[in-house]
C-alpha cells in the first residue's frame, strides 16, 4: 500500500532529480532541536543554507530559541504548535533518541500536509520501528533519508539538510562541481568530498544514506535521480556489504564505486553499521562483482593496475577514488572541475621522536599544515614546558607515592632508597626538575645553596635566633626564618629566570651546559640586563666568589656565560637565576616540567640555604666565615652533606661521616602525600589558591610543611637514639663503627629483653595499658611471619655490609629482636624497622662528640629532628611544586558533612 | 544474537500460542522421556547449541529413538556434540528430546526483513524440511507485506495459492501463521525460521501446524526482546569479557561498538566512524586487536572510560596505539583526544610505563586543540608519536601505522622500552 510517486517505481519515490534533494526553498523543522548533537550541528546547517530552519521542537521548552548569526530559531513543544504559529515547512529532520524516532515520524506526517521529506539522523533505530517508518512513508508519499545518516547537502544550492555533512565548516568541503556522492558512511561522505576537492573535482549533491538494514533512500533511487540531474556529470558511491540495494542498478553516468568490507565476512556481529552484515550473496565481494559487471571491467582499479571503463571503476580503497574518477572521466574527454590543490600524501602536522633512532620512513618530517591550522599549531609550539591539567589534589600526589607492599616511597620515580645512595645535592633539584642532577649540575647546586647559608647581618638570623632562644623546636626555628623569605626577597631572581626563558625559548638551545652555543643571536636589552646586575650600593661579596667557585669546580652554564658577558657587577640573584635555569632547562625543553616550575626554582634553592643556615646558631655566622670555615673554601669544596654535618655538629665531616649523613637525609626525603608534613605543605598551597600561581607564596608553603612536623612526626627520631643511649650508657664504647668493640651484644639484648618481658606482664596484670613502646622494632605492615623484615632496613643493611661499614647500634637492634623472641616476650621475631637504622646511623655519627660532652642529650634530640627536616624539606618542595601546578584552589578542604562533633 | 533449537524456541512460540512439538530439556528424567516416547511413538534427540547454528553441517547431529535405551544412548552421543561450518564453531551443552509429529506435509516458513523489497517478507513453501535453495522457484513464495498491517490471513492464503499448496494445509496455516508476525514484530526479532512445520492430523481430520524446529535472530538495538524473559547466559557466549565491559557503556551518546579481531594483535586502533572502521579493519587485518567504532561525539567521560577499558585489556601487548577517523562531522576532537590521553596517563600511573608508538589521524572541530592535549601527555610520558590531519589520505595513515608496527617488531619496541627506563620490552 503506497502512494504512487514517480511512475517508474513500484513503491513511492517523490524526488525526481538530485537537484531536488536539497533546494534553496526547502524549509526545515528539527525534532529534538535542543539535543546534544543537534545543538551543535543545526546552527551550522542553518547558517550555511542561508537560514532554512523555520522552527524546532523540544517538549517542555517552548519559548526557547536557538541563537544563530543567521537568525534565531524558535522552539516549540511539538510540531502542531509551530504550525499553528504560522510556520510552514516541507522537510523534517529527526534528532530524537532511538525510541522516539518512529513517533516523531508519525507526528510529522500526521500533522503537516506540506511534508515532502524526512531525514532521520538517529542511529540504532530498532528494526521494528524502521519497518513501520518505511510503511508510514510509503503510505503517505514522503521521501525518507536515513536512518543513521548525516543528511543531505547540495554544493550548488549551498544547502545542507539534517546532519553534519562537511563538518563545522561545510563551505570548505562542499565545493561546486560535477560529481554526486552517495555514501553508506556519513563520515566518509565528507572525506570523499574533500579528497575529490584536492584532485580538482567539485560536487553537486551529497547523500549520506546510512547503513541500517532499512536504507530508506537507496541506491536505486539515487541512480534514477542522478540520471535526471543535468549538473551531475559523474557519481561516486561508497558502499558496504549487506543488503541487495546495489544489485541491478541503472547507472547512466560514469560512476566510481568504492566497496569496502571484505573482512566483514568473518564477523558474527555488526560493528557500527547495523546493516553491513552480509548473509550470503550480498557480501563485499558480491557487490564488487555487480559493479564490475555493470562497468564491463574484470578487476578493481588500483594505482598499480588502473582498470576502468568510461562507465566506471570499482575501488576498495577510499584514497583511490579521485584518481579513478579522473581516469574514468578522461575516457569521455572530461577533465576535472578546477585546478587540483595539494595531495593526499602523508603530511605529519605534529610529532616527536623523543630522541630515539627512528628509520627514515618512520621519522617523517613535520610539515606545515594548511591555514588556519598552521597558526594554531604554531601557537601550540610557542608554549614552553609541560601543560598539566588541574584537578582536585586532596590526598593525591603526582610527585610521591608509597608502595603499599614494601612501604617504600618514591619521589618522581626514584625510591628513597635510591636517593639515599646519591650525593645530597643531587636530590635537591629532584623535586622540581624530576631528574637526578649530574656532576655539572651538582657543582652548580652546591654553590647556589652554599651562597644562601651564611645569614650574618640578616634579620632572618635574628628571627631564627630569637626563636631558638625561646626554646622553640628546630622546625619552628626554621619556620621563623622561612617566613621572612617572601616574594620581595626573590622578586628579582624570579624576574631574571623569566627573562632567561624568554630569551632562549626559541633559540634552539637544548643543552645548557654547551658553552659553545652561539650567543650572538641572543639580544638582551638594558632593562633585562639590569635584572642580573648588582645595585651600585650592594656590597655583598658573594657573587664573585660564586662565579669563581663554579669555574673551579668545572661547572658549565651557557646562562652564566651570557651574563658574565654583561658589563657590570653581577648580583647574587642573577647568578642564582642562571644556575637554576641551567638545571631546569633540559626538562623544560623536553616538556617534562612546566614553565612555572622552572621559573620558581630559585625560590626553593634560596629557601633550602636559609633553612639550613637558620639551623646553625647565630654566633657561628660571621662575615666571610661560617663555623670558622672561610667562604671561599665552602663555595669551592664543600658539598651539601658537608654543610648539613657542619650545621649539626659545627665541624666538617670526614668522608666516613659524610656518607651516613647523606644516607639519612636521602631516606627521609618523603613518606608519601599522606604524611602530616606533606599535608601541611599541600594545604598551604591550596589555601593560597594554585589556580593563580603568582599568588602562592612558596616560602609560606614551606612553613606549612615545617609547622606540620613535630615531636611525634619528625622529631621522634630521637626516641630511638634515647633508647640506644639507655642501653649503652654503662658501656665503654669508643667507636661505634669498630667491630672490635668487645661488647657482648647478645647478652645485652637478652638482659633487656627479660626486663621488657617482665614489664609487659606487670602492665598486663595492672591493666596499665601495656609497657612503653619499643622504638625501632616492629611495623604494622611487616609482621606475622616467623621472622620479619622491613625491606628498607634490609636494603640499607645490605648496602652497609657490602661497603664493609659496621654500626654497633644497628647490630644491637638485630640481636634485640631475636632476644625478645627467645625470652618469649614476642610471639615471633619482630622486624628491625627503618627508624632503628636512622637512629643507629645518626647516633654513630654524633657519638664521639656526645661522649666528650661537646653535645648534650638535648643537642642529640635537636640533631635527630634537624636531620629529618633536612630530608623532608626536599619532599616538601616536591609536594609544593606538584600541588602548585596541578591543584585547585582550596582543594584540601574536608567538606563539612565529612566532619563530626564530639562532646 | 540468535537462538537455535526447540529448547527455547518452543517457549518463545508459546508466547503467541503457536503449536509446537513436545519438548523436554537436558534435565528430563527417564520417566519423562519414556512418557514422551509413549505419547509420540518416538523422539528426536537434538544437541542444544548457543547462538546461531545453520542447517549446513548438521548431518549426523540428530538422533532418533523409539525406546528409552536408544534415547539415552543418543543423549550421551550428542550432549557435547561439535558443529563446524566456515568460521563458526559451536559446541553443544545438552540435548532436547522432541516428540515426533506424524504428518504428510511439511512446511518451510521464514519471516525476515528483505532489502530487496524493503519490507518484512515471508518465504513459504509446502516442500519443507529440505534446503529451500535447491527447490524449484515456482514452489516457493516470497511475499513482502506491509509492516503496519502485518501478516494478514489473505497474504498467507494468496501465497499458498500461488505455489499450488495442497488445499488441506491452507486453512490451518492461514489461521496460525499470522501469530508469528506478532512474535517477530513485537518481541524484537529480525528473522524467524521454522523448518519444518509439520501438519499434524487431528481427531477430526483437521490439520494443525506444529513447529518442529526453530531459529530466530534478535535486533540488538530493540529492547523489546527483554519481554520474553530469556536467560542472560543465552547470549553471553557471543561476547568476550572486553566486549561485555564496553557494552556496559553503551548509550546512544556515541557508538562504542567493538569486536575483538585478534587478541594477540599488536595494533590497538580506536576508530571513529563506521566507514573508517571498515577501511581500517580491512587494511590492518590480523595486526589489529579490535575493530571498533567510537564515533558519534561521545562525551569526555565516556571516551575516557572506553579508552581505559581498551587499555586495561590490551595496552600491554600493543606496539602502536592508532587513533583514526575521517574528518569528523560533529565529534569534538578535543574532548575525545583529551579523554583518551587522560586514560593513557591513568594507565601509566597505575601500571607503570609500557613501550608504545602513537599514531593519530583525524579531522574535525577543535582538531589542533586535541592534538595539543595529546602531544602534551605523550611528551610528559616520553612516548614517540606522529599526528596527521585530514589532508593526509586515511589509507596512507593506516599504512604508516602498519609500518611503525613493523619497526616495533624488529627492535623499535626495545628502543622505546630502554628510553623509558624499563628492563625489558615485554
Amino acid at each position: 500500500m503506497y502512494r504512487q510517486g514517480i511512475e517508474d517505481f513500484p513503491y513511492y519515490v517523490g524526488v525526481k532529480s538530485l537537484a531536488d534533494i536539497a533546494r534553496k526553498g526547502d524549509r526545515v523543522c528539527v525534532l529534538n532541536i535542543l539535543g546534544g548533537e543537534s545543538r551543535q550541528v543545526t546552527p551550522v546547517s542553518h547558517i550555511f543554507s542561508g537560514g532554512n530552519v523555520v522552527f524546532g521542537t523540544s517538549p517542555g521548552r517552548r519559548g526557547q530559541v536557538v541563537k544563530t548569526v543567521a537568525g534565531d530559531i524558535p522552539v516549540y513543544n511539538n510540531v502542531r504548535e509551530g504550525l499553528n504559529d504560522g510556520h510552514k515547512f516541507n522537510t523534517g529532520v529527526v534528532y530524537l533518541p532511538p525510541a522516539g524516532v518512529r513517533d516523531g515520524v508519525a507526528e510529522l506526517v500526521r500533522v503537516n500536509p506540506d511534508l515532502e521529506k524526512i531525514i532521520i539522523i538517529t542511529e540504532k533505530v530498532a528494526i521494528h520501528d524502521a519497518r513501520e517508518i518505511r510503511a508510514i512513508g510509503q503510505a503517505n508519499g514522503i521521501d525518507i533519508f536515513g536512518a543513521n545518516c548525516l543528511g543531505v547537502a547540495d554544493s550548488w544550492n549551498r544547502v545542507r539538510l539534517g546532519g553534519a555533512l562537511g563538518g563545522d565548516h561545510p563551505e570548505e568541503s562542499l565545493l561546486k562541481g560535477s560529481v554526486a556522492i552517495y555514501s553508506n558512511s556519513g563520515n566518509f561522505t565528507t572525506t570523499i568530498a574533500q579528497y575529490l576537492g584536492i584532485a580538482g573535482w567539485g560536487t553537486t549533491t551529497l547523500i549520506s544514506s546510512g547503513k541500517d538494514v532499512y536504507i530508506h533512500y537507496g541506491a536505486k533511487e539515487f541512480a534514477y535521480a542522478l540520471a535526471r540531474d543535468d549538473r551531475s556529470k559523474a557519481a561516486v558511491m561508497y558502499v558496504e556489504p549487506g543488503g541487495y540495494y546495489e544489485r541491478d542498478l541503472d547507472l547512466t553516468k560514469p560512476t566510481v564505486v568504492c566497496v569496502v568490507g571484505r573482512w566483514k565476512a568473518k564477523l558474527t556481529r555488526a560493528v557500527g553499521h547495523a546493516g553491513a552484515m552480509a548473509g550470503s550473496g550480498d557480501g563485499a565481494e558480491a557487490k564488487e562483482e555487480w559493479f564490475k559487471e555493470k562497468f564491463g571491467v574484470n578487476s578493481l582499479y588500483t594505482p598499480d593496475d588502473p582498470v576502468c571503463s568510461e562507465r566506471g571503476a570499482v575501488v576498495t580503497n577510499i584514497s583511490h577514488i579521485p584518481d579513478a574518477l579522473t581516469a574514468v572521466m578522461k575516457m569521455s574527454g572530461i577533465g576535472p572541475d578546477f585546478e587540483s590543490s595539494g595531495s593526499l600524501s602523508l603530511k605529519a602536522w605534529v610529532g616527536n621522536g623523543q630522541q630515539l633512532e627512528l628509520p627514515p620512513e618512520i621519522d617523517l618530517k613535520i610539515v606545515e599544515a594548511p591555514a588556519p591550522y598552521n597558526e594554531q599549531i604554531a601557537a601550540l609550539s610557542r608554549q614552553i614546558g609541560a601543560t598539566i591539567p588541574r584537578q582536585t589534589m586532596k590526598d593525591l600526589s603526582g610527585a610521591s607515592r608509597m608502595d603499599p607492599s614494601t612501604q617504600i616511597t618514591s619521589v618522581h620515580g626514584f625510591s628513597v632508597l635510591e636517593l639515599s645512595q646519591k650525593p645530597l645535592e643531587a636530590n635537591f633539584a629532584l623535586p622540581l626538575v624530576h631528574e637526578i642532577a649530574g656532576e655539572n649540575d651538582r657543582a652548580l647546586l652546591d654553590v647556589a645553596v652554599a651562597a644562601e647559608v651564611n645569614l650574618v647581618g640578616d634579620p632572618v638570623l635574628a628571627a631564627a635566633e630569637a626563636a631558638r632562644e625561646a626554646g622553640n623546636a628546630p622546625n619552628s626555628v626554621m619556620a621563623a626564618a622561612a617566613s621572612i623569605v617572601g616574594p620581595g626577597r626573590v622578586e628579582r631572581a624570579l624576574k631574571a629566570s623569566r627573562a632567561l626563558i624568554d630569551l632562549f625559548a626559541h633559540s634552539g638551545l637544548l643543552d645548557p651546559r654547551d658553552e659553545n652555543f652561539d650567543l650572538s643571536m641572543i639580544e638582551v636589552d638594558a632593562d633585562t640586563r639590569a635584572l642580573f646586575l648588582a645595585d651600585p650600593d650592594d656590597h655583598d661579596p658573594r657573587p664573585e666568589d660564586m662565579l669563581a667557585a663554579v669555574r673551579n669546580r668545572g661547572g658549565k652554564s651557557v646562562f652564566l656565560k651570557l651574563i658574565e658577558g654583561f658589563e657590570g657587577r653581577l648580583s647574587r640573584d642573577g647568578i642564582l637565576a642562571a644556575i637554576a635555569m641551567t638545571i631546569a632547562w633540559g626538562p623544560l625543553m623536553r616538556k617534562k616540567i612546566s614553565r612555572l616550575t622552572a621559573e620558581t626554582l630559585p625560590w626553593y634553592l634560596r629557601l633550602y640555604g636559609v633553612m639550613i643556615g637558620a639551623s646553625i646558631p647565630a654566633r657561628h655566622h660571621q662575615h666571610n666565615s661560617l663555623c670558622g670555615i672561610p667562604r671561599k673554601e665552602r663555595f669551592e669544596k664543600w658539598t651539601m652533606a658537608d654543610l648539613a654535618f657542619l650545621a649539626m655538629t659545627g665541624k666538617k665531616p670526614t668522608a666516613e661521616q659524610a656518607l651516613p649523613m647523606q644516607m639519612l637525609i636521602g631516606l627521609l626525603v618523603s613518606n608519601g602525600p599522606g604524611a602530616i608534613s606533606a599535608q601541611g605543605a599541600k594545604g598551604a598551597v591550596a589555601a593560597d589558591g594554585p589556580q593563580t600561581p603568582g599568588r602562592v607564596q612558596i616560602n609560606k608553603c614551606m612553613v606549612g610543611f615545617l609547622t606540620h612536623s613535630g615531636y611525634s612526626h619528625g622529631g621522634n627520631g630521637f626516641e630511638g637514639m634515647d633508647f640506644l643511649l639507655e642501653r649503652f650508657q654503662s658501656e665503654d664504647l669508643k667507636d661505634p663503627t669498630d667491630p672490635d668493640h668487645g661488647i657482648d651484644l647478645r647478652a645485652m639484648a637478652l638482659e633487656y629483653a627479660r626486663i621488657y618481658k617482665k614489664e609487659k606482664l606487670e602492665a598486663k596484670e595492672l591493666g596499665a595499658g601495656g609497657p612503653r613502646a619499643l622504638p625501632g622494632v616492629h611495623h604494622p605492615v611487616f609482621k606475622g611471619k616467623p621472622v620479619n623484615f622491613d625491606p628498607r632496613e634490609r636494603f640499607l643493611a645490605e648496602y652497609m655490609e657490602k661497603r664493609g661499614d659496621y654500626n654497633i647500634f644497628h647490630k644491637f637492634y638485630c640481636e634485640f629482636v631475636q632476644a625478645l623472641y627467645d625470652v618469649g616476650a614476642t610471639r615471633y621475631v619482630f622486624c628491625v624497622n627503618v627508624d632503628a637504622i636512622i637512629a643507629s646511623l645518626l647516633l654513630a655519627v654524633l657519638w664521639t662528640d656526645f661522649k666528650s660532652g661537646e653535645l648534650t642529650k638535648r643537642d642529640l634530640e635537636t640533631a635527630a629532628f634537624t636531620v629529618f627536616l633536612y630530608g623532608r624539606m626536599i619532599g616538601a618542595a616536591a609536594e609544593i611544586d606538584d600541588h602548585l601546578n596541578r591543584g585547585k584552589n582550596m582543594d584540601t578542604r574536608t567538606p563539612a558533612p565529612d566532619c563530626g562533633f564530639v562532646t | 544474537m540468535q537462538v537455535t533449537g526447540m529448547l527455547h524456541g518452543a517457549r518463545l512460540l508459546r508466547h503467541v500460542e503457536f503449536p509446537t512439538a513436545e519438548v523436554l530439556g537436558p534435565e528430563a528424567t527417564e520417566s519423562e522421556i519414556q512418557a514422551l516416547i509413549d505419547r509420540c511413538g518416538s523422539v528426536f534427540v537434538k544437541p542444544v547449541f548457543k547462538g546461531g547454528v545453520g542447517k549446513k553441517g548438521k548431518a549426523g547431529l540428530v538422533g532418533r529413538a523409539k525406546d528409552l535405551k536408544t534415547a539415552l544412548a543418543e543423549k550421551e552421543r550428542l550432549y557435547f556434540a561439535e558443529h563446524r561450518h566456515g568460521n563458526a564453531h559451536a559446541k553443544a551443552h545438552g540435548v532436547t528430546f522432541e516428540g515426533a509429529v506424524p504428518a504428510e506435509h511439511e512446511v518451510y516458513l521464514s519471516i525476515t526483513d528483505s532489502t530487496v523489497y524493503r519490507a518484512p517478507t515471508m518465504v513459504i513453501t509446502h516442500m519443507g524440511g529440505t534446503a529451500i535453495e535447491e527447490l524449484d522457484k515456482e514452489l516457493v513464495a516470497e511475499v513482502p507485506f506491509e509492516a503496519l498491517t502485518g501478516l494478514k490471513a489473505f497474504v498467507v492464503a494468496n501465497a499458498l495459492s500461488d505455489i499450488g499448496a495442497p488445499r488441506e494445509i491452507v486453512s490451518p496455516l492461514v489461521q496460525h501463521l499470522p501469530k508469528l508476525w506478532e512474535l517477530v514484530h513485537h518481541y524484537g526479532m529480525t528473522t524467524l525460521e521454522l523448518n519444518p512445520i509439520r501438519m499434524r492430523p487431528g481427531r477430526d481430520g483437521r490439520l494443525t501446524p506444529v513447529a518442529c524446529d526453530f531459529k530466530c535472530g534478535f535486533d540488538r538495538d530493540d529492547p523489546r526482546w527483554h519481554r520474553l524473559g530469556m536467560p542472560e547466559h543465552l547470549f553471553a557466549a557471543d561476547y568476550s569479557d572486553f566486549e561485555r565491559e564496553i557494552n556496559q557503556l553503551r548509550t546512544y551518546q556515541g557508538q562504542s561498538d567493538v569486536f575483538v579481531i585478534n587478541d594477540a594483535g599488536t595494533i590497538l586502533a580506536p576508530t571513529f566512524g563506521g566507514g573508517a572502521n571498515s577501511l581500517v579493519t580491512e587494511v590492518l587485518g590480523d595486526d589489529a586487536i579490535i575493530s571498533s567504532d567510537f564515533g558519534g561525539n561521545p562525551p569526555y567521560e565516556k571516551m575516557r572510560d572506553v579508552a581505559s577499558i581498551c587499555f586495561k585489556h590490551f595496552l600491554k601487548q600493543t606496539n602502536v596505539l592508532f587513533i583514526i577517523g575521517g574528518k569528523s562531522n560533529n565529534t569534538d576532537i578535543y574532548e575525545t583526544l583529551r579523554g583518551m590521553a587522560d586514560a593513557l596517563r591513568d594507565y601509566f600511573s597505575k601500571h607503570g610505563p609500557t613501550p608504545l608508538f602513537v599514531v593519530i589521524g583525524r579531522g574535525g572541530p577543535n582538531l589542533v586543540r586535541g592534538m595539543g592535549a595529546f602531544s602534551d601527555t605523550l611528551d610528559s610520558l616520553g612516548l614517540p608519536y606522529r599526528m596527521f590531519g585530514f589532508d593526509s589520505a586515511i589509507s596512507e595513515v593506516v599504512n604508516y601505522a602498519q609500518q611503525v608496527d613493523g619497526w616495533m617488531k624488529v627492535g623499535g619496541r626495545q628502543q622505546i622500552a630502554k628510553s623509558l627506563g624499563l628492563d625489558s620490552a615485554a
